[in-house]
């Protein structure tokens, strides 16, 4: 306790120091006394749903209170203006102390701009650092140093609708991706939407390409373009564009789907039209929250891998998906970073993990995984050999973005496969 | 009297004279400041940051040249942006600002009942902001249970309907619709002060010496609405280059740059692909069109006066 | 010579005309703002089902619960909106009706180059010089305040008033002026007790547009404030939207009571804004 607070007072007159120093006035502190000299740091999410507004509040106002000279600024912003303003200010040179980070390539770019706080010596081989698997905190890193962690990791699975799905006489989900062919021509035939997809948002249909490309080339195929072996126009990456033409073609998806939001999407899902999507682990809380019963489909509501692609050289295991955490931006004082511990740990991921919107990443959490279909997405993700992150924040933004926007390309019609391949693999190109 | 009263004018003329440099100081002196502060040097940045290739973070290293404008031109996304900015103002010279004219003529004179309501009424839309416009307006465009496709429905039962805001063909049309929904009210209004200032005299008189209306429009009214005309056109070009928050808040420009303009375009291929330096070059290209735009319409202006 | 009998006809059918065009057109702008006050009636079901129709049953609790505060954050909003507003119309009147009257009726060299130094602020659109003006708003320790985002928003003004008070300065007629003069008082006094009160409605004009601009800025105050108690109404529109997604009877109260103080404010200016054009600014 005591070093704590010996290490708190040092933050603390280092910060004002660094306050004093990047904004001409625009911090108000009160004196610091030297031994218990009172901290502040921002924390920045965008979990505007009341009951998850509440949540981060009521363990800023825990930790408060257990550590009366720490305060805790939160400010919460929506998905898309989250993400703009928080790009402002990373190019301002003032990143908020704690921000909501999905890790990767984007988080990278802040790493090498020297724009966040190295907290690796909390990190490795302390007891912190235990708490979770490698492969989930090494998200979080960069070029082996650590900058934020991570409390939720989970995969892109499919939500589905049983009872639509077994009136089209299927009982169980589809495990190859012909016969998952075959199922979306017979729901098309009982009159219901197959697929949910709301590209109008455009990393949902990055989801299909993605996983397409894994089934089909692997790992490898990600591998060989990182170094340079191979590129984006290779026929891993141009068959998984055609299977879309292919899926598209059936007529799968939903009335104004190129224009349609996640909102949107989820609603349709939830409200029984659709009968699945390809969603992260946060499907049915959005489902549930766009409905017009509030509730979404409940019992109905099932999960399922992507099918293997026959003939493909990825593994049914492999996984694509990604979580939330918190990156440390470089001003952030130790209290900041003790926070973030206090928010990954074993208990209050369980809370969080009881509300059945995360998949914890703290080991022992999953006992507070309480919805079976929530454990099934834990044990897919558990069972990964490979793990993907979400492409458009695994590359660099500029990289992320081209592929998000040409996938939409394909699914428009306004592309080939192949053409969009070698507009990503340009955008590539021209930023390494 | 009138001798002494001129001599006391022009001491009082000198008076006026000498104390000016202060007074300048004063009256213009906070506007230039602020203007400076805040338009003119952030814009000479961002000239700067357009010579860069630079991601926004950390300082200026990459020096490019004028490589990022070589990039812009030859990129056919900001073709097609430059393209739709071009068809904005084309639909807004040919369709809304006469539309305006007409409802100017109509609401904005003389003995016609309910006019000051109509007038008043056609403005609202001009007041509302782009962000309420644009979320109204998704609604109203729905695929599933919007306005559009209820009226379709309606009509013919089973018709799966359409959805413009999701067609790459079809959002600029749409959002094309909701600014002329949103602006005609500020160009009637504008061609009604105009037509307000048109002495009824001059109409009355060409009546009786037995003109049409039509005549009486095209011999009197126009002409004396010119210079309104040519206000309204330049604003309505320049703000149509400009075009930012209807588009970006229904649909963001997309899907596949449908509904892309020069503005969100520099949104997402500079700002959000952190890529600082190209944003940069699209703010100065926006600014350069404006600028040769703003010079050759002076200049024909002031030809036609001469001629 | 027309007779009498054609004349009545065409008055007739001219005027049948007018009702017929002005009443397709206050259609057009009508539906929409009925649909987003009524839909705001509505359960969620029937305004899925029947957009147009009055709501039925009559359900008050989306406007009740947004006005009571329970839900979404309307009064903070409209307060927040309302102080930049004020602060933004108050500095930009005061800045630019002196520097329009400078321009306007004091003759020296520079005037001309001071005018159109002023004019280039119309071709920048405030989105263009987003990322440097915040750097410049951080370095002056402005982020996350109000005035981060009224001194912006006067500077952007700036063209447009001088553009429209000069003008009207420019017809007040140099008697007037010659006559305070003679009683003893300088271009500011002439400019204090004549010219401002003769400019009432030029300067309601300019006040109204400059509130109209401040109240519907989205990308400005999102950028600066960082605080979610200082939010302006647009930004509560879009939070509001992020919150409730597909709740679409939420959304359209929530759109429609932050149209009514615009709305307000508008039914009692506009005879001013009319009244200014016409004085002579337009003629320019």
């Amino acid at each position: 306790m005591k070093r704590f607070m010996t290490t708190a007072a040092i933050a603390a007159v280092t910060f004002l120091i660094a306050a004093g120093i990047s904004f001409a006035g625009g911090q108000k502190e009160p004196g610091a006394a030297p031994s218990t000299g009172p901290v502040k740091f921002t924390f920045w999410h965008l979990d505007t749903a009341t009951n998850q507004k509440a949540y981060w509040q009521g363990l800023a106002d825990a930790y408060m209170k257990a550590h009366p000279n720490v305060s805790i600024e939160i400010t919460v912003l929506e998905n898309e203006a989250f993400k703009s303003k928080v790009a402002t200010l990373m190019q301002s040179g003032s990143p908020p102390d704690l921000f909501r980070s999905w890790g990767g390539g984007v988080m990278d770019e802040y790493a090498k701009a020297g724009l966040l706080r190295d907290i690796t010596k909390f990190v490795k081989g302390t007891a912190w650092g235990k708490t979770m698997a490698p492969g989930v905190i090494a998200v979080y890193s960069y070029d082996g140093k650590q900058y934020g962690m991570p409390y939720d990791m989970g995969a892109v699975t499919f939500w589905y609708n049983k009872e639509l799905l077994a009136k089209a006489g299927y009982t169980s989900f589809p495990t190859t991706w012909s016969d998952f062919l075959t199922m979306v021509t017979k729901l098309k035939t009982t009159g219901v939407t197959p697929i949910s997809i709301a590209e109008g948002d455009k990393w949902p249909g990055m989801f299909w390409w993605a996983y397409l490309a894994m089934r089909i080339g692997g790992k490898p195929a990600f591998d060989n373009v990182l170094s340079g072996q191979g590129k984006f126009t290779d026929p891993p990456f141009v068959q998984a564009g055609q299977k879309l033409v292919d899926l598209t073609k059936l007529g799968s998806f939903e009335e104004g789907f190129l224009g349609a939001n996640q909102g949107a999407g989820a609603a349709l899902v939830g409200n029984g039209k659709a009968a699945m999507e390809l969603m992260g682990q946060w499907g049915p809380t959005t489902e549930a929250q766009n409905a017009v019963n509030k509730k979404g489909i409940g019992d109905l509501l099932g999960t399922a891998p992507f099918p293997v692609v026959e003939g493909g050289a990825g593994a049914g295991t492999d996984v694509l998906g990604g979580g939330n955490g918190y990156a440390v931006g470089k001003n952030a004082p130790d209290a900041a970073v003790d926070f973030l511990r206090f928010v990954t740990d074993e208990k209050n991921n369980a809370t969080l993990a009881a509300t059945g919107t995360i998949v914890p990443t703290a080991i022992g959490a999953d006992s507070g995984l309480q919805d079976p279909l929530m454990k099934m997405v834990k044990g897919i993700v558990d069972k990964a050999g490979y793990f993907q992150l979400y492409l458009d924040q695994y590359y660099t933004p500029a990289v992320g973005s081209a592929i998000n926007d040409n996938v939409q390309q394909i699914f428009a019609g306004t592309m080939t496969p192949a053409q969009a391949a070698a507009a990503i693999q340009q955008t590539y190109e021209m930023n390494q | 009297m009138a001798y002494e009263s001129s001599i006391v004018l022009s001491r009082t003329v000198k008076k006026r004279r000498r104390a000016t440099l202060f007074t300048l100081l004063l009256l213009i002196g906070p506007a230039f400041i602020v203007f400076t502060l805040f338009v003119i040097v952030p814009v000479l940045q961002a000239a700067e940051y357009s010579l860069f290739r630079w991601n926004g973070l950390g300082p200026l290293t990459h020096f490019y040249g004028l490589r990022n404008f070589g990039f812009l031109l030859r990129d056919i996304i900001f073709q097609k942006a430059l393209l739709h900015n071009m068809l904005i103002i084309v639909f807004s010279l040919l369709v809304e600002l006469p539309l305006a004219l007409l409802l100017a003529m109509i609401v904005g004179r003389g003995k016609f009942k309910l006019a000051v309501f109509f007038r008043t009424f056609f403005f609202l839309p001009f007041v509302l902001s782009e962000v309420i416009t644009g979320v109204l307006w998704q609604f109203i465009y729905n695929p599933q249970y919007g306005l559009i496709n209820s009226i379709i429905s309606f009509f013919s039962p089973g018709n799966p309907g359409i959805a413009p805001l999701g067609s790459p063909t079809g959002v600029f049309w749409a959002i094309l619709i909701v600014i002329i929904w949103k602006y005609f009210g500020l160009h009637m209004t504008i061609y009604i002060a105009g037509l307000q200032g048109i002495p009824v005299e001059l109409e009355e008189a060409a009546r009786i010496d037995g003109a049409s209306n039509a005549q009486v429009i095209r011999h009197i009214v126009l002409p004396l609405l010119a210079t309104t005309i040519q206000i309204t056109v330049f604003f309505s070009i320049i703000g149509s280059f400009q075009i930012f928050d209807i588009v970006w808040a229904m649909g963001r420009g997309d899907p596949v740059n449908g509904a892309e303009t020069m503005v969100t375009y520099l949104y997402k291929f500079g700002f959000q692909r952190f890529n600082m330096g190209y944003g940069s070059s699209v703010a100065v290209a926006i600014f350069v069109i404006c600028l040769v735009f703003s010079i050759v319409y002076q200049r024909l202006l002031l030809r036609e006066q001469r001629g | 010579m027309t007779t009498s009998v054609e004349s009545a006809r065409s008055r007739i059918v001219g005027a049948t005309f007018k009702y017929a065009v002005s009443l397709i057109v206050t259609l057009i702008v009508a539906i929409p703002l009925y649909i987003s006050v009524s839909g705001g009636f509505k359960t969620l079901g029937q305004l899925q089902a029947q957009p147009l129709n009055l709501p039925m049953p009559f359900v008050a609790s989306q406007y009740t619960e947004l006005l009571a505060g329970k839900v979404g954050s309307f009064w903070r909003d409209l307060g927040n909106s309302t102080l930049v507003a004020a602060l933004t119309v108050a500095l930009d009147l005061v800045l630019c009706a002196a520097a329009a009257f400078a321009l306007a009726r004091i003759r020296f060299r520079l005037s001309g180059l001071i005018y159109n130094y002023f004019l280039i602020g119309l071709l920048f659109p405030l989105a263009v010089a987003i990322l440097p003006l915040y750097l410049q708003l951080r370095n002056l320790g402005l982020v996350n305040g109000y005035w981060g985002v009224v001194l912006p928003q006067v500077a952007f003004q700036v063209p447009w008033n001088i553009v429209l008070l000069r003008g009207f300065f420019k017809s007040i007629p140099r008697d007037l002026e010659d006559a305070t003069a003679i009683d003893g008082y300088g271009p500011i006094g002439f400019f204090y007790f004549m010219v401002l009160p003769l400019s009432t409605p030029i300067l309601a004009t300019a006040g109204i547009l400059a509130l109209v601009a401040s109240w519907n800025n989205f990308f400005l105050p999102l950028l600066v404030f960082n605080d979610s108690s200082k939010f302006t109404l647009p930004m509560g529109v879009m939070d509001f939207m992020g919150q409730h997604g597909a709740s679409w009877n939420q959304i359209l109260a929530f759109l429609t009571l932050a149209m009514i103080p615009a709305v307000i404010l508008f039914i009692l200016a506009q005879k001013y804004i009319v009244a200014g054009l016409t004085s002579g600014a337009v003629k320019g």
